[in-house]
């Protein structure tokens, strides 16, 4: 009787899951298959999501207009997880699946060693998140980033703490390709300028406690400390180090820019920094899309939304401009991009294939919530 | 700060993040000790009582609060719920594979984790979950040191479970058992003792112990996620190793072992900072060269 009940409940389930994937609506042959390649599971899963989101979102309005050319774009997602591996067996599918292109690409150290794949297969790769400096070498020539790169976010942070009169600073990362590239950046180029940096920390992700760091900072006595890794563990650190009686300057890189940011570390986020690519509420060109993809998620865009929705717009761009799915010729189409006009600015790239202008801006922490910055040292908007 | 206030900080520091670690350690230890298996989803087990506590505070701080008077009720409910998971994982996942050999079981630890993590991150959306309490950051000086009552409460609270585990373990009948199951299930069996059951009130123990430092962890960093387990359960497991795998004090002592390494190597100036980590496992590697066996684990005698 009760082996009866589980095998009809194991039956049932299947039948449930079968029905789930159908309702997906598998790809026509014919159709134009793109990959996006952004982490939906793992502890980035929720920037991840909100990417494929709008990635989607783009692809529905394109093929609302009658799609590419006449043919309809298929978004097949490949999880990366935020992790190299995943990321790695995720592109391989992808390219294995005869995909056009790929668009997405939010953890640096996923991203990374993806680019060989597609570039062996001559993929077509719009990066919309991954800026770390470290993938402009490794691109064999097929990937764009639309995302301003580290470079751009180091000058943006070392031109504010200048404006603010700071003299030693303290970086923490968490030692992954993204962090650990911007804060050994933001030291040279600190350290270039005969300024000093008193402790520069690497924890571990996922590390929920920071007392240990804490108290060395309060020993070295820095008038600024950067993080530049995420925003759930950069809150438990704000957290920690205002609790732990730290008064100076706190700057945060721009994996931080999320509101979860005050739930998680509560008043203590209050007048913090926040370096960011241009996030939708930011951007007054942006009030459709926000609209928009409110109306369909229920939640507001994250902030690599738009640069998705611009990547995966860009993507469909190059293929028109090509004449159909040759990925040499999208290739070349993107390349020769300029001025594209994409809801977060202009898209140009350089002769390395990144943005060909900076997009950061800086927020402060105000009332539990993100605030535009506008006082000394801010960068000019575009 | 002056040197001596920096180490004394850095000692509450170390003794405060090693309760943590000890009461993880505990659970591995215990059920490492009774049926030789690295209970892998004893991490998730912290995360999901992190989740249970977390969910009951939320139904009782309308009328209890979010202070002490809603969160030890949250604390003791979670422990109840997350044991009985541990007894049910025990009995679905474990329990068929007891004649199995030792790598199936630990495979299948593997997909229990797996399995809890992945519901989590599924009811969750995979989002940072705030903890928020009532707890202030009100406390007293010792010397140098500003140590809050919540610190207080969460090393008190460590200990007293740990004493009290101790006690249970070598005074009380079931206690007995479970320590003569550790030696020879089978000889138990004809014994009388009922074999199944002991293991299973070794789970639930266990898993409450994992839920109560989870409840805990909560409420001290605020913070909770479906990933939060995976870190402190490799960490765990390396203190109850430290400690002498299968032991009790043994596990809280190299819990808080861990947690001081951890503390003052983040000082040592050249190693601290990006080689703590490196700092920390090299000291276990070396440690258990030379002592294999752990803090308090008694070697092993094989007789033929």
């Amino acid at each position: 009787m009760s082996l009866g009940r589980t095998t009809r409940g194991v039956a049932a389930a299947v039948a449930a899951l079968a029905l789930g994937l159908a309702s997906s609506a598998p790809a026509r042959a014919a159709d134009i298959k793109i990959g996006a390649m952004v982490p939906t599971s793992g502890s980035e899963a929720p920037y991840g999501i909100d990417m494929l989101n709008a990635i989607r979102m783009a692809a529905d309005q394109i093929n609302a207009k009658g799609g590419v050319l006449g043919e309809k774009i298929s978004i097949i997602p490949g999880d990366d997880a935020c992790d190299p591996q995943a990321a790695v067996n995720a592109a391989s599918k992808l390219v294995s699946q005869g995909v056009t292109g790929v668009v997405g690409g939010y953890c640096s150290g996923a991203t990374l060693p993806t680019l060989k794949i597609y570039g062996d297969a001559h993929v077509p790769f719009v990066i919309t998140a991954s800026n770390s400096t470290a993938l402009i070498g490794a691109n064999p020539g097929n990937a764009f980033m639309i995302n301003s790169t580290g470079y751009d976010q180091v000058k943006t942070a070392v031109d504010l703490f200048k404006a603010k009169g700071i003299k030693t600073i303290a970086i923490i990362n968490e030692g992954d390709a993204y962090s650990a590239d911007l804060a050994k950046l933001t030291r040279a180029a600190w350290e270039k300028m005969g300024d000093k940096v008193v402790d520069y920390e690497v924890v571990s992700k996922g590390e929920q406690d920071f007392s240990a760091v804490v108290t060395k900072i309060r020993a070295a006595k820095p008038d600024a400390v950067f993080w530049t890794a995420y925003y759930a563990d950069g809150a438990l650190l704000l957290k920690q180090l205002r609790q732990g009686g730290y008064t100076g300057m706190i700057a945060l890189g721009d994996g931080n820019n999320s509101p979860k940011l005050f739930q998680l570390a509560g008043p203590a986020a209050n007048g913090v920094y926040c370096f960011s690519n241009p996030t939708a509420n930011f951007l007054p060109s942006a009030k459709t899309f926000t609209e928009e993809y409110v109306k369909q998620f229920h939640q507001q865009p994250g902030p690599y939304s738009t640069l998705s929705y611009d990547g995966m717009m860009l993507m469909a761009h190059a293929i028109q401009v090509a004449g159909g799915p040759d990925k040499m010729k999208i290739i070349a189409a993107l390349k020769a991009t300029k001025d594209f006009k994409g809801v977060a600015g202009p898209i140009s790239f350089t002769p390395q294939n990144t943005l060909a202008r900076s997009n950061f801006v800086v927020l402060i922490g105000q009332g539990g919530k993100w605030a535009l910055y506008t006082g000394p040292g801010a960068p000019k908007m575009p | 700060m002056p040197l001596q206030e920096i180490l004394l900080q850095q000692l509450a520091n170390g003794l405060i993040l090693g309760s943590f670690y000890a009461l993880v350690a505990l659970g591995y230890s215990m059920v490492y000790g009774v049926i030789k298996l690295l209970n892998f989803a004893h991490g998730d087990l912290y995360m999901v009582g992190a989740f249970a506590g977390f969910g009951c505070l939320s139904l009782f701080s309308g009328w209890l609060g979010a202070g002490w008077a809603g969160i030890v009720p949250s604390i003791l409910l979670s422990m109840v719920a997350v044991g009985l998971l541990g007894v049910v994982i025990d009995r679905i996942a474990y329990r068929p594979l007891r004649e199995a050999p030792k790598l199936s079981v630990l495979i299948t630890a593997l997909a229990v984790s797996m399995v809890l993590e992945n519901t989590v991150l599924a009811f969750t959306g995979g989002q940072f979950t705030a903890f928020s309490t009532d707890l202030g950051f009100a406390g007293i000086d010792l010397g140098l040191v500003h140590v809050t009552y919540t610190q207080m409460v969460l090393v008190g609270t460590s200990i007293v479970l740990m004493v009290v585990l101790e006690l249970f373990v070598s005074r009380t009948r079931y206690g007995r058992a479970m320590r003569a199951i550790a030696i020879d299930p089978d000889a138990c069996r004809l014994m009388g003792i009922d074999v199944n059951r002991t293991i299973a009130l070794t789970f639930f123990i266990g898993s409450a112990l994992a839920a109560a430092s989870g409840v805990l962890a909560g409420v001290y960093y605020g913070s909770i996620n479906f990933f939060m387990g995976f870190l402190i359960g490799l960490k765990a497991f390396t203190a109850a190793v430290i400690g002498g795998i299968g032991n009790i004090p043994g596990a809280m002592l190299g819990g808080l072992l861990l947690g001081l390494l951890e503390a003052f190597g983040t000082q040592i100036p050249g190693i601290g900072g990006q080689w703590k980590d490196v700092f920390v496992f090299a000291f276990l590697i070396l440690f258990l060269v030379f002592r294999p066996t752990g803090i308090l684990g008694k070697p092993e005698v094989e007789r033929m």
